[in-house]
């Protein structure tokens, strides 16, 4: 059993209460800012409360982060978390529904499963917070967009963060089938939406038109219409790009672009409109007809033309191991991206746009929500060692590692 | 230096294509169906003597080599040392700071049945209209311009193993290509490289025929449908022996007629078809172990095998090689109970332990794949070397396709399957810089001129604009 020395220590650090204070000496603070070299850090009662030489140099715990960095925890802003265990197993799955009436209401956070064997599998390789995305079943509408805290246990900060729009090859599927009458549908919805939000009173009365929508999903739009919560659209070719920009100006309506494979070739409209987008960097393949652009630079190329970047990953492992964001947030940095604009990209920046209960950041008063690499923040041999969520140390066990153990332990008797 | 292959190689096994074939029917023998009916037509470009000084080598093999020479000659590693002298007219890489392992080699691949874009005109992978269909051919379904391969060779991937997919109990042979570009299927075909079976466990073929309602709706339905061709396949094996025999015998007889799908199995159980058995789970690894002593053939490798960890003393006591991801679960059942560890687990029970993608994303970073395997299990505590892992996706991969008396690693004699990486292979920094395949260099960052592109790319991509 010598072998398993480094899982002890780690359940030993993982023990380490949050009203205890801790300091991390001498590793390389990524903050989402900005990077400092061999840096200390203390943490007291769950809030980092000096960096750098004003730390004390004595604490409940001390860590030597020698070699080691440390990062914002993880944020992946596109998945499935808490709506999926098996993906093949449809009673599992709940993240969309299939009802043309229950499209922009249907609100993901409602299925919630905090229970989900994926929370403590990607707590424990660094991922503290996530977006849990509808995908659309009945409509172009896929639901209200969920964002989650991966702490103990799972829970929902906000259940409607955002109102998700499948404008893809598959989305335009439930809306005609055409991009055309995709559009159409769009905007005849979003008419809708304002007509009775003008008209509610009649409306609930059954003292109107016919709208296009039920009364459940018109409600649902209005603090879209209102500009209040951020429609999420996911689309990829340049050109549909380019539609939806054009039919969030109309409305004036607060966008969030989300896959956008070929953003690169409309980047420099996307940064005029401020649009942030939400990405994953690792797409280089022709998938399909909407995704014939890709390329690995394009998180490079968006951030270049001042894009706010969102990253999401990696490609069809972005619930179960939602933690991998960070190999393709690697990825795209040895593509070109800047380092810290990608640590950015899975932290501060959906922590902003989305309101979330911490930073972020690595930052003095901050709430300690971090993770101690053994070794580069995102080089794919480096692993989690100690994860702060929500102030909170992480308890380091998940399935996964109880599988290990039980079967290292049965070779090795 | 010493030279261990004539410098007509490239024309020897060019002739040996149409000249060696000791199956072709002959007047004299019996009349035995043509075991190689859609030749390799691969050649090896000329290319002068490579000398690639100074890199440090990851060999495959479990060594590391720092500051080496490594020498090609007529595509063939012919020396490899320290400052090696320079042959005449030969082309010189400095290769200082930078890391040379062998080819990375991907075993389970789709590229080209499941190309992109990927759409129902070109998704040729699965022949789901009866559970065993032995007599498909992957090679038939291929399409040389995906230009999925052309990612994958700038990821160092020069060998692949293209599979026919599992919705089938039986799904049809595999075949070994290299990642050159080419018109043909046949271009790209790794000369004399063994065949292999597709076969399925578990979810795919019951979800997929229990949905048409024909046997298999279970596993058990599984189990009986395999070994009902198994035996149908011995006694098709049966009526050709006797064929044979007879004749030798002076006896005027006619050949059987022949089964394509039967024919298939026969070669595995004549031992010269590789099985490569797509079984995720421990206890149906076990059952296809049984099944294979039942008829007499042999296992060369389980894939997806998710549960490999729970497998591992099996695997290595029966010489079974198990064919992994290193991180993927949970889209499936069968898929749940996996483990970051599983390749380190499996290496450590010294069973053949190998990487794969399954996938043309992950085909294009076989490294990284790699790294986050040993990487888990160096957590554990189980002192993988980087020296080690990389055989994970070299020699291990070789072996598992019958190839690795050729290529899988940086040793004198062998293919000069190479690439050049930017740094550390391991890292989520490093680039594939150069890529050769038997010698010739088939990819090059720093040169757009090569950097091979697809006819589908032509006139989608900017003209002249490669893209990463």
């Amino acid at each position: 059993m010598k072998n398993l020395i480094a899982p002890l220590v780690l359940s030993l650090l993982a023990t380490t209460v949050a009203a205890e204070s801790l300091l991390i000496k001498g590793a390389d603070i990524y903050t989402a800012k900005a990077v400092l070299p061999a840096t200390d850090l203390y943490i007291d009662n769950g809030r980092i409360t000096a960096i750098g030489n004003t730390a004390p140099s004595t604490a409940d715990r001390i860590i030597d982060g020698n070699g080691k960095s440390i990062s914002p925890g993880l944020f992946n802003a596109d998945t499935h978390l808490g709506v999926v265990e098996v993906g093949a197993i449809d009673a599992t799955v709940d993240f969309y529904s299939e009802l043309s009436s229950i499209t922009a209401s249907f609100k993901v956070a409602d299925a919630f499963n905090p229970k989900s064997t994926l929370f403590p599998h990607n707590r424990v390789h660094g991922l503290t917070h996530a977006l849990t995305v509808p995908e659309a079943g009945a409509g172009l509408f896929a639901g209200q967009v969920a964002l989650i805290e991966l702490g103990q246990p799972a829970k929902v900060i906000n259940d409607s963060v955002a109102i998700a729009v499948d404008f893809t090859e598959s989305g335009v599927s439930h809306a005609g089938n055409s991009r055309a009458s995709a559009l159409a549908v769009l905007r005849q919805n979003l008419d809708d939406a304002i007509a009775f939000s003008a008209n509610k009173a009649a409306a609930m009365r059954g003292d109107s038109r016919d709208y296009s929508l039920s009364l459940a999903d018109l409600q649902a739009l209005e603090p879209v219409i209102n500009g209040r919560t951020p429609l999420l659209v996911k689309t990829h070719r340049a050109s549909d790009i380019r539609t939806i920009l054009k039919v969030a100006k109309d409305y004036r309506l607060k966008l969030i672009l989300s896959g956008a494979v070929e953003g690169w070739l409309v980047a420099d409209e996307i940064a005029a409109a401020k649009v942030p987008v939400i990405m994953d960097p690792i797409i280089n393949l022709p998938q399909s007809y909407e995704k014939l652009g890709a390329r690995l630079d394009n998180a490079k190329l968006l951030a270049d033309a001042g894009v706010t970047l969102v990253f999401t990953g990696m490609d069809g492992q972005s619930t179960h191991n939602a933690y991998l964001v960070r190999q393709s947030a690697g990825n795209a940095v040895a593509n070109g991206l800047d380092k810290t604009t990608a640590i950015a990209a899975m932290t501060l920046n959906p922590a902003t746009l989305f309101g979330a209960n911490v930073k972020g950041e690595i930052a003095t008063g901050a709430v300690a929500d971090l993770v101690l690499w053994s070794g580069d923040p995102l080089d794919v041999t480096s692993e989690a060692e100690l994860v702060l969520i929500d102030g909170v140390p992480a308890a380091m066990v998940s399935r996964a590692l109880q599988l290990r153990d039980r079967y290292y332990e049965a070779a090795t008797k | 230096m010493k030279r261990l292959l004539p410098a007509s190689l490239a024309l020897a096994v060019a002739l040996c294509i149409t000249g060696c074939d000791s199956n072709k029917p002959t007047t004299t023998g019996p009349l035995l169906p043509n075991k190689n009916p859609f030749p390799s037509t691969y050649q090896i470009p000329s290319a002068a003597v490579l000398v690639i000084q100074n890199a440090n080598l990851l060999t495959g093999a479990n060594e590391q080599l720092d500051s080496t020479d490594l020498i090609v000659e007529n595509g063939k590693i012919t020396a490899i040392g320290a400052d090696l002298a320079v042959p005449e007219n030969a082309q010189v890489v400095d290769a200082s700071g930078k890391w040379l392992t062998p080819g990375l080699i991907d075993v389970h691949s789709h590229m080209g049945v499941y190309p992109a874009p990927e759409t129902s005109n070109h998704s040729d992978g699965n022949e789901m209209t009866s559970p065993v269909t032995a007599q498909v051919w992957a090679e038939h379904s291929v399409w040389p311009e995906d230009p999925q391969f052309e990612k994958a060779l700038a990821g160092g991937v020069t060998t692949v193993q293209i599979l026919p997919g599992s919705g089938n109990l039986i799904g049809g042979r595999g075949v070994t290509l290299k990642n050159v570009p080419s018109i043909t299927v046949q271009g790209m075909k790794f000369p004399d490289a063994p065949y292999s079976l597709k076969m399925a466990c578990g979810e795919n073929p019951k979800r997929v025929y229990g949905s048409k309602g024909i046997l298999p709706s279970t596993r058990m339905g599984n189990m009986a449908g395999y070994r009902s061709a198994w035996i149908e396949a011995k006694a098709y094996k049966k009526t050709w022996d006797d064929y044979v025999s007879d004749f030798n015998a002076g006896l005027d007889v006619d050949p059987p007629l022949r089964d394509l799908r039967l024919e298939t199995l026969t070669g595995v159980l004549e031992g010269d078809i590789r099985v490569h058995n797509h079984c995720y789970k421990v206890d149906e690894m076990a059952q296809m172990v049984d099944m294979a002593k039942e008829f007499g053939y042999s296992i060369a490798a389980f894939h997806h095998a998710v549960e490999g960890y729970k497998a591992a003393p099996m695997l290595a006591a029966e010489n079974i090689c198990g064919v992994m991801w290193a991180d993927w679960w949970g889209f499936k059942q069968e898929a749940f109970d996996m483990v970051r560890e599983n390749l380190a687990l499996v290496d450590h029970a010294q069973a053949c332990a190998i990487i794969h993608s399954d996938d043309p994303i992950q085909v294009q970073r076989l490294n990284q794949e790699i790294a986050k395997a040993m990487s888990a299990g160096n957590r554990m505590g189980l002192n993988i070397s980087h020296a080690k892992a990389i055989g994970w996706g070299t020699l291990n991969a070789a072996k598992s396709l019958g190839l690795d008396d050729r290529i899988g690693s940086l040793e004198v004699g062998k293919n000069a399957d190479l690439v050049l990486w930017s740094g550390e292979p391991l890292s989520v920094y490093s680039h594939a810089e150069k890529v050769w395949i038997d010698g010739a260099l088939r990819f090059d960052r720093a040169d757009a001129s090569v950097q091979p592109t697809s006819d589908f790319n032509l006139g989608i991509l900017t003209e002249g604009e490669a893209r990463p």
